[in-house]
């Protein structure tokens, strides 16, 4: 986990900052470009973005605007082709594969539209993954299944769940890794409205609660909740700030 | 056309996306095939071969022998022939003289003293004429040689089993020096045999070749007593034969000749004769690899389609008809099938070269041809491209029978556990969920595990049963090293040459020999055990079976009561359906009251003990049951236990040269003919050992990169988490550990199985020998060694795969 020494407190502000708040996500002219059956793409174009300890940030962008780019550079699952890329202090975008491993295993987590549970675990156990290999041994997994709600379903293997009480058992091993920021990508996706409503209840808590949460979603609606909506198109950042109308409750929800 | 040509770039692209795995199936197809083809043209190769090698050396089609001492002047033989000539029955006579001898080949400290033979031979117009040899070692006789002293040359056999020089000289009986000029094979000695009947007789029986003027001048007169015949084309060799005897016996009447046509040449026999017997082994080897390697293709092929299914399920969806969607897949099947067969080509041209230098060492011919089968071949390949073909339809018929969102779902791809859900919570390791995770995959797919090990197993299986069988053509051999080296250690077994009263001179003269300690006579006589078709022959040792320097073991002994006791090997009272204390019938020779020729009798002799001996044709009586022979006090071969420190050169050389002696050997050479008998099998296992142990790596590796494939969404998310590579590495390991392990035990209990029918089927070919089924601890080691370890370990070689995954796009499956 990043100590707090090395989190940024200086540096460029953005709208919204709060004083006194550590920057979690520093991107400086981050750009993402590759060869697609022959054509040069651009899915990331010169991006600058902060985001701040405990921020709810939503990026908003249609489908190949570069949002799940963004967000695999952030979570070092991807390189930028060049640009600095600085999470909880420590600059991963050029660092060797050793160094990434151990930066996602101690400081980001990964919520996936898809769930991506581990199907031979139980639900208990794929949050116990998430102690597991971030090494935290002071959280109760089953404490977190608890906390998401689905303390009666700790026994149950992924395919026994709905698709919603999947997304909170990834929601709780992403929790229960105790890392700072949390990466979810279209993690209302695969849900209906009311599942999905619970789920963003969810990220919206974690954020209150301190960590950084980034969402990647194509729905507009979701944005709504967002302490800030980072829009992309392109590849390039069309808008950074609050959402238009201000910042709705969850239950003010609808889609 | 279009469409097809639409198909097929299709399908080629699946292909080409699994290349690898691809490749490997279409490798354990081929050498499944390729091996099948190989060992299934066993007989027809050496068939093949013995014709072209009795051909290219004008192999006679009948001898005429005169009996022992007996001769005619040179060219009467030949004479005899002039009218089966003329009346076209015969197209080449060619005298030749053979003398009974001695040979003394000792060189560079070794004594090398054997009984052999001097083959006086017409080198006259390019000659022999018949029975050429091929000369394999320095140079061949030629008709100038004549005019030298002493000119020779080996039979290779020979030569080559004491590595003698390609010239030197050696002594014949009587300390006639011969100075040979090279080594040969030729038909007569294509297998060697003793005048005695005794095969793979090289170690103690030399033939040595000189014109035959050399030998007439060594006889001392201008005779012959040996002549081989070539009969025209379409002549049956059994009624010219009774021709040749009648006009010999008008050139020469009053000679008693013996004229054996080649059939029955011991050598002839010996390499023609268990042809088929022999091609039942190879065939049940055959097909176990080929049951393994097709049983691993249909598996592994089986499940690449089967992680084609969503697309299958997306098929459905679209509307595609079932036809459409079989396609693909079947076509895949059938490409994989088909490239196996074209490796397979390529696999069984390799393993026909193998074989060919296993069978050049093993019985040296001059020509050895192992041309590729394609019938046998075909047959093979047909099977083998057909059931991939299979292994694609069933996945098939699994996914189109669920419903396409099913299909679609790659959710619905992963294996629930079904009914072991309940008992995969109780397996919690610790609750370590990285732990967790290999035991677990295991026991949540249980169809998938259960193939996999089989496969493996299967390839273990082959493995067990091929190595399983040489361990137990080694232990049989090693019982019966046991059983010789009991008693004196370094036991001398010595024959005489004729029978010789043991109060003689003889027995005295052995036991005063340089480096003699104690001698122990017996008397070894040809005998038939039981009646009928059972009956089988056996040599009949009588001896002291108490005696000092050797004697059986004896189990279950009982008294005779009364009638002449006999002891049995196991394997033939086994056969007989005997046990101790019954009576067998015994046919065997006998000397009465003052008359000094055999006659035949038959005895009803008791059990009175077995031995355990692994070749049931050596019985043993008493010497105080010499009388059924009529021979008490009579003995034809000594057991002479060495003084300590004495070797076995010198007590040979002082044997060898005392009078009435035949041949000296030490008591273990038996146990090499013993190795020898076995040993056609066990080198041409060496061969297909190799392909098993590739083929069971095929699988291993196989397996293990499919499984990488169907798990690299758990992989990726792993990765996404920070678990480092050697970590998922780590678990893909031990699952391949478990399923290795299972499929080992599988493979090693089914192994013992086939060893056992192996041996029912070897059996029959040596039906003299008693085989104990064996399954050495080093086999057992082995099998686990590559079972476990290796598929254990197979997964590392997609540590590049893992290391290059595209994390982003693995996760981004969307359901």
């Amino acid at each position: 986990m990043a100590s707090a020494s090395t989190i940024i407190t200086g540096g460029p502000r953005h709208p919204g900052h709060r004083e006194g708040a550590a920057t979690m996500v520093l991107l400086e002219g981050v750009s993402k470009r590759y060869e697609l059956g022959g054509v040069g793409v651009t899915a990331l174009d010169e991006i600058d973005l902060e985001v701040d300890e405990g921020e709810f940030v939503v990026v908003l962008g249609p489908s190949g605007s570069g949002k799940t780019t963004l967000l695999n550079v952030v979570g070092s699952l991807d390189a930028p082709t060049s640009g600095r890329v600085i999470v909880a202090g420590r600059s991963i975008g050029d660092a060797a594969r050793g160094t990434l491993t151990e930066f996602r295993r101690t400081t980001v987590s990964f919520i996936f539209q898809s769930f991506n549970l581990f199907p031979s675990l139980t639900a208990l156990e794929n949050v116990q993954f998430g102690v597991d290999i971030a090494g935290a041994r002071d959280i109760d997994a089953r404490q977190v299944l608890s906390d998401v709600g689905l303390i009666e379903r700790l026994d149950h293997f992924p395919h026994e769940l709905s698709g919603g009480e999947q997304q909170r058992v990834a929601i709780a091993r992403a929790l229960a890794t105790g890392n700072p920021i949390m990466l979810a990508d279209e993690p209302t996706g695969e849900l209906d409205f009311r599942t999905g409503v619970q789920i963003l209840d969810l990220l919206r808590r974690q954020a209150e609660a301190g960590k950084t949460v980034l969402v990647v979603t194509h729905n507009r609606e979701i944005s709504r909740i967002a302490d800030r909506v980072v829009e992309l198109s392109s590849g390039r950042k069309a808008s950074d700030g609050p959402p238009k109308g201000g910042r709705a409750r969850v239950e003010e929800l609808h889609w | 056309m279009r469409r097809t040509l639409f198909w097929l770039r299709w399908s080629g692209r699946d292909l080409r996306s699994r290349w690898l795995q691809v490749a490997a199936i279409a490798l354990i197809v081929a050498i499944g095939t390729g091996m099948s083809a190989a060992l299934g043209s066993v007989s027809v190769w050496r068939r093949d071969s013995y014709d072209a090698s009795y051909a290219l050396l004008n192999a006679h089609d009948v001898r005429i022998s005169l009996p022992a001492g007996s001769s005619l002047p040179a060219g009467a033989l030949e004479d005899a022939m002039r009218e089966l000539e003329e009346r076209g029955v015969v197209t080449t006579a060619e005298e030749r003289l053979i003398l009974p001898t001695q040979v003394d080949a000792s060189s560079g400290g070794r004594t090398i003293l054997v009984p052999g033979v001097l083959i006086g031979i017409d080198l006259g117009a390019g000659g022999p004429r018949l029975d050429g040899i091929d000369v394999t070692r320095g140079r061949g006789l030629r008709p100038m040689d004549a005019a030298l002293p002493g000119a020779a040359l080996l039979e290779a056999h020979f030569a080559d089993h004491y590595a003698l020089p390609s010239a030197g000289t050696i002594l014949l009986a009587g300390g006639t020096p011969m100075r040979y000029v090279g080594a040969g094979y030729t038909p007569e000695y294509f297998m060697v045999t003793t005048p005695a009947g005794g095969f793979l007789a090289e170690s103690s029986f030399a033939a040595v070749f000189a014109p035959i003027e050399i030998a007439r001048s060594i006889a001392g007169s201008s005779v012959s007593n040996d002549l081989v015949v070539r009969l025209a084309p379409g002549t049956g060799r059994r009624a010219a034969a009774a021709d040749i005897v009648e006009a010999v016996r008008a050139a020469a009447p009053g000679i008693a000749i013996t004229v054996t046509p080649i059939d029955d040449d011991p050598a002839y026999r010996g390499l023609y004769g268990d042809l088929e017997n022999d091609q039942r082994t190879m065939n049940s080897i055959a097909y176990l690899i080929f049951a393994a390697a097709v049983f691993a293709a249909f598996n592994l092929t089986s499940r690449i389609v089967e992680a084609r299914r969503r697309e299958i399920g997306i098929g459905m969806a679209l509307g595609q008809r079932t036809s459409a969607i079989a396609t693909r897949p079947l076509l895949m099947g059938l490409e994989i099938g088909l490239l196996g067969a074209v490796f397979g080509i390529g696999v069984g041209l390799l393993i026909d070269e193998g074989m060919r230098s296993v069978f050049a060492s093993l019985q040296p011919l001059p020509v050895w041809q192992t041309a590729f089968q394609p019938s046998t071949f075909a047959r093979a390949a047909a099977i083998g491209a057909v059931l991939p073909l299979l292994a694609a339809v069933w996945p098939v018929w699994r996914a189109v029978r669920v419903r396409p969102v099913d299909a679609i779902r790659t959710g619905h791809l992963a294996a629930k556990g079904g009914r072991l859900a309940p008992v995969l919570q109780r397996v919690t390791a610790g609750r370590r969920s990285l732990r967790l995770m290999p035991l677990r995959n295991v026991l949540r797919s249980p169809r998938r595990t259960i193939l996999t090990a089989i496969g493996i197993g299967a390839a273990i299986t082959a493995m067990v049963g091929v190595i399983g069988l040489l361990d137990t053509y080694d232990a049989t051999i090693d019982r019966g090293a046991d059983e010789v080296a009991r008693g004196a250690a370094g036991r001398i077994e010595v024959s005489l040459s004729t029978l010789q009263p043991v109060e003689g001179p003889t027995l005295g003269a052995i036991a005063g020999a340089e480096g003699v300690e104690a001698v122990q006579p017996s008397l070894r006589l040809a005998g038939r055990l039981g009646e009928a078709a059972a009956a089988f022959d056996v040599v009949l040792e009588t001896l002291d079976l108490d005696g000092a320097v050797w004697h059986p073991t004896i189990e279950g002994r009982v008294d005779p009561a009364g009638a002449t006791g006999i002891v049995l090997a196991r394997k033939a009272a086994e056969d007989l359906g005997l046990t101790p204390g019954d009576l067998v019938r015994v046919s065997h020779p006998i000397v009465a009251p003052g008359d000094e020729t055999f006659r035949r009798a038959a005895t009803e002799m008791r059990v009175i003990g077995l031995h355990p001996y692994p070749m049931r044709n050596f019985a043993f009586l008493d010497t105080s049951d010499a009388d059924a022979f009529g021979l008490a006090g009579a003995m034809n071969a000594v057991h002479v236990d060495p003084a300590p420190g004495a070797d076995a050169d010198t007590i040979t050389r002082a044997v060898f040269t005392l009078s009435g002696v035949a041949s000296v050997q030490p008591a273990d050479a038996t146990i090499e003919i013993l190795r020898d008998l076995v040993s056609v099998f066990v080198d041409l296992l060496r061969v297909v050992e190799i392909f098993v142990l590739i083929l069971a790596l095929l699988i291993a590796f196989n397996a293990a990169s499919i499984t990488v494939d169907e798990r690299a969404r758990e992989h990726a998310t792993m990765s996404a988490f920070g678990v480092r590579t050697r970590r998922i590495l780590a678990g893909i390991t031990a699952e391949g550990l478990v399923i290795g392990l299972a499929g080992t035990v599988i493979g090693v209990v089914l192994g013992r199985l086939a060893v056992g029918w192996l041996v029912s089927g070897a059996g029959e070919e040596l039906p003299d020998l008693e085989l104990f089924v064996t399954v050495s601890m080093s086999t057992i080691a082995t099998a686990f060694l590559l079972g476990v370890i290796a598929v254990g370990l197979a997964p590392l070689l997609t540590a590049r795969r893992l290391v290059r995954m595209d994390v982003p796009s693995t996760l981004r499956v969307m359901e």
